[in-house]
C-alpha cells in the first residue's frame, strides 16, 4: 500500500509539512550543538598545532602546559632527543571591551620561535610591550590595546586563533608574557619541544600533542557534557514529533486500514506504507536540518564546526528514530479489526 | 460453479455482562448465479452474517461452505487469501479511501494480489468503464456523488472477479435515482455463476431477489381472545431469542425474566408478580424476545395480543406500554 501511503502524504500535506519543518528545526539544533561541542576541540587543536611544537615539558604535578600548568624557573631546557626546546608562558588576562571586559588567552614564546603561529600580517613581537593578536579581536596593526592594565602595541595578526569557546589568543615574547602575568618574574609554565625526548628529567613529565589539546579542553568538559545531553534530548523531541504524527495518521486512517484488511491487503503492506511515511518525513527533515544548521552556524559567537560525518549520519539516525517512533502507530494498524469496515459512516 | 451453504450457524458475543446471539442456528443455501437478500431490521444480525461470509468474523458454531472451501475452518493466512481472491465486499458507507482517486481505489485489491501496476491500472479502467465511470477515474471520492461512489465501491469489489459478492446496505445514503443505478448493477452482477448476497432493510430490492431470507421471522399477529396459561415452578413460558405475539399479565405466582450472561450463567432481570406484565417489547416492535420467562413458583398468566393489551391500558395505551406503566395506574 505504498501508493496509498504516498497519497495520504499528499492528502495531508500541510500536517506533514509542519512535522517536517518542526523536526528539521530540531535536527538543525542538534547539528549546531554537535558543531559547538566539536568547535571547542577544533579550537584547541588549531591552537596547539599552530605553535609548531611536538610535546611539552611540565612539572610532575601539572596536568598540562596550559590550564593545568604550574609555573617554574626555566632551568631545564636541554633535553636529549629534541631538536629545539623553548620556554613558554601561558595564562589568562582581560582587556576592556566597550563597557565590559573580555578574557584573552596569553601565550609567551621566544622572539625567534617556535611557539608563535604563522602570521597573516605584520611581524613577530620583539619587545615586551609588543603583541600579536587574533584577527577575531577586530584590531589592526599599530593599535595599542590595554591588556591586564599594560599597554601593548599590536605588531602582528594571526588568523582565527581562539581557545576556550571563542576567547582570542594573543602572543608575546616570553619576557613580555612574564611581565604581564608574573609581574616580570622569570617563571615559565612549560618547555616547548620539537622532536621526541627519550626521557623526562626528574620532577618533570612530557605531555604530548593530544595531552596538550585535552588540557585546553578541560575547562569546557562540563559544557560539552551539557551539550551532549541537550543533543540527546533533542533527538527525543524529534522522535516525539515524528511518532505523534504517524500515530495520528494511523488513528485517522483506522477505517481505511479496516477496509484494506477486509479486501485482503496483507497487514505487512499496511505497515510498510506507514513506516515509509515516517521515513520520508525523517529524511526530508534531516535534509532541511542540514541546510538550516549551515545557515544558523555563523550566527553563534563561538566556532560551530559540524563534522562531515554528522551530516552523513543524520539521515541514518533520523530514519532509525522515525521508524522506532512510529511503533505506536504501527501497533495501532496491526490491531485494527477488519470488521470495522462494516460499520456505518 | 460454487454454491453457498450455511449450516446451523451460531454467532454469540458478550455485550457488557450479557450474552447476545444475533445469529442462532441459521441454515441457508444460495445456489451459484443467484441473488439472495437478507432482510431484517437494524440489529437483527445481517451485518454479522455478512462478516462471517466475508471471512472477517469467526462464528461461534456451525459451518459456512462456499464451493469446496470450508470458510469456518480456514486459518488467518488462508482467510486473508479467501477475502482477497474469493469474496468481493461492498460496504454500507462505500468506504473508499478519500486520498485515492477512483482508479486507485479500484486498484487496491489488484495490487494486493500482486498484479503489476500497469496491468492493475488497465483492469481498473476496464471495471470503471463497466460501471459507467470512465469519465471520473481521476476524481477523488469527495468529488463524486453517492451513487458514483457506490459504483466505484462495486468496481473495487469485483476487481478480482470474485465468485462471491456480498453487499451491506448498498442503497443506504442514496437518492432514488442513484438507488436505481446501483440496483441495476447488482442484478447484473448476479448473472452468470456469481453468488450475490445483499443485506438490507430496503424492501424495494425484494423484486430483484432469487431468494429472500428474513432474519427476523415475520409473525402474523392474529387477533385472538386473551388466553390463560398455567405454569408449574420451573416451567419456561418463552425463550430468549424467539418470536412471540403475546404480552403477559401475571394473575398468580411469580415469573422471573432471565438473560444469559457472557460467563454462561443466568442473570435475573426482574421478577413479575400478580398484577405485573411482561414481554411487551417483542410483540410491539417485532423483535425477538430479549429474555427468557420462567415460572419462579406455580403461576398463572394471561396472554394478550398487542391490540388487546392496548385496550386494557386505555387511552394512553401505547405510551404507557413503552414506558411500562403499571396497570390501573392512578397517574
Amino acid at each position: 500500500m505504498l501508493i496509498a501511503a504516498l497519497r495520504d502524504l499528499q492528502w495531508r500535506k500541510r500536517r506533514f509539512a509542519i512535522a517536517i519543518v518542526g523536526t528539521g528545526l530540531v535536527f538543525a539544533m542538534t547539528l549546531v550543538l554537535t558543531g559547538l561541542a566539536n568547535g571547542f576541540r577544533v579550537e584547541a587543536t588549531r591552537t596547539v598545532d599552530s605553535l609548531g611544537l611536538d610535546a611539552f615539558l611540565v612539572k610532575s604535578g601539572a596536568t598540562g602546559p596550559f590550564l593545568g600548568s604550574a609555573a617554574f624557573a626555566p632551568n631545564v631546557l636541554e633535553l636529549p632527543g629534541v631538536s629545539a626546546s623553548v620556554p613558554l608562558v601561558y595564562g589568562s588576562a582581560t582587556m576592556p571591551d566597550h563597557d565590559s571586559a573580555r578574557s584573552v588567552n596569553v601565550f609567551g614564546a621566544p622572539e625567534r620561535g617556535p611557539g608563535i603561529p604563522a602570521l597573516a600580517d605584520g611581524r613577530l613581537p620583539s619587545a615586551t610591550d609588543e603583541v600579536v593578536v587574533s584577527n577575531t579581536m577586530g584590531k589592526t596593526i599599530g593599535t595599542t590595546v590595554e591588556i591586564g592594565s599594560l599597554p601593548l602595541r599590536i605588531v602582528g595578526i594571526v588568523d582565527d586563533s581562539t581557545a576556550l569557546a571563542g576567547q582570542p589568543n594573543i602572543f608575546l615574547t616570553t619576557a613580555g608574557a612574564q611581565k604581564l602575568l608574573f609581574s616580570g618574574q622569570s617563571l615559565i609554565t612549560s618547555v616547548g619541544l620539537q622532536g621526541r625526548p627519550s626521557k623526562s628529567p626528574e620532577g618533570f613529565r612530557i605531555v604530548d600533542r593530544n595531552g596538550a589539546i585535552d588540557d585546553l579542553l578541560r575547562a569546557l568538559s562540563g559544557a560539552r557534557q551539557a551539550m551532549t545531553l541537550m543533543a540527546g534530548l533533542l533527538w527525543l523531541v524529534a522522535a516525539s514529533i515524528v511518532g505523534s504524527m504517524i500515530y495520528m495518521s494511523a488513528m485517522e486512517r483506522t477505517r481505511d486500514f479496516a477496509v484494506f484488511k477486509a479486501v485482503g491487503v496483507p497487514t505487512r503492506s499496511i505497515l510498510a506504507g506507514l513506516a515509509m511515511q515516517a521515513i520520508i518525513v525523517a529524511v526530508l527533515a534531516a535534509a532541511l536540518g542540514g541546510v538550516l544548521s549551515v545557515m544558523l552556524g555563523p550566527l553563534f559567537p563561538m566556532r560551530v564546526d559540524i563534522p562531515r560525518i554528522a551530516f552523513l549520519l543524520l539521515p541514518v539516525v533520523a530514519v532509525t528514530i522515525g521508524v522506532l517512533a512510529s511503533v505506536a502507530g504501527l501497533r495501532r494498524a496491526v490491531t485494527v479489526d477488519p470488521a470495522r469496515a462494516f460499520g456505518g459512516p | 460453479m460454487a454454491d453457498l451453504r450455511i449450516k446451523d450457524l451460531v454467532v454469540e458475543y458478550a455485550s457488557g455482562q450479557e450474552s447476545v446471539r444475533p445469529i442462532n442456528e441459521l441454515s441457508l443455501n444460495v445456489p451459484a448465479g443467484s441473488l439472495a437478500i437478507l432482510l431484517g431490521p437494524s440489529g437483527c444480525g445481517k451485518t454479522t452474517l455478512l462478516s462471517c461470509l466475508g471471512g472477517i468474523l469467526r462464528p461461534t458454531a456451525g459451518r459456512i461452505e462456499f464451493g469446496d472451501i470450508d470458510v469456518t475452518a480456514l486459518d488467518a493466512g488462508a482467510l486473508s487469501a479467501y477475502r482477497r481472491n474469493t469474496v468481493g465486499i461492498v460496504f454500507q458507507a462505500f468506504n473508499l479511501v478519500p486520498s485515492l482517486t477512483a482508479l486507485e481505489n479500484v486498484m487496491v485489491p489488484l495490487r494486493a494480489a500482486r498484479m503489476p501496476t500497469k496491468q492493475a491500472r488497465e483492469r481498473a479502467e476496464e471495471l470503471l468503464a463497466r460501471v459507467g465511470l470512465s469519465h471520473r477515474i481521476s476524481h477523488r471520492p469527495g468529488d463524486l456523488s453517492g451513487g458514483q461512489q457506490q459504483r466505484v465501491a462495486v468496481a473495487r469489489a469485483i476487481a478480482l472477479d470474485p465468485p462471491l459478492l456480498i453487499a451491506d446496505e448498498p442503497t443506504a445514503h442514496l437518492d432514488y435515482i442513484q438507488v436505481e443505478e446501483v440496483l441495476t448493477l447488482i442484478r447484473e452482477l448476479a448473472s452468470g455463476e456469481r453468488v450475490v448476497v445483499v443485506a438490507t432493510h430496503d424492501t424495494r430490492m425484494l423484486p430483484l431477489a432469487d431468494n429472500v431470507v428474513e432474519l427476523v421471522p415475520h409473525l402474523d399477529a392474529d387477533e385472538h381472545e386473551p388466553e390463560t396459561v398455567t405454569l408449574a415452578a420451573g416451567d419456561r413460558l418463552f425463550e430468549q431469542g424467539t418470536m412471540g405475539d403475546s404480552i403477559y399479565v401475571v394473575t398468580e405466582g411469580e415469573i422471573e425474566m432471565i438473560r444469559e450472561l457472557a460467563t454462561g450463567d443466568e442473570g435475573v432481570l426482574k421478577v413479575a408478580g400478580p398484577g405485573d406484565y411482561f414481554g411487551e417489547m417483542g410483540p410491539l416492535f417485532a423483535l425477538p424476545r430479549s429474555a427468557t420467562a420462567r415460572a419462579r413458583t406455580d403461576a398463572t398468566v394471561v396472554g394478550y395480543t398487542v391490540q388487546g393489551f392496548r385496550e386494557l391500558l386505555g387511552t394512553l395505551g401505547s405510551r404507557d406500554l413503552i414506558e411500562h406503566k403499571a396497570l390501573h395506574s392512578e397517574s
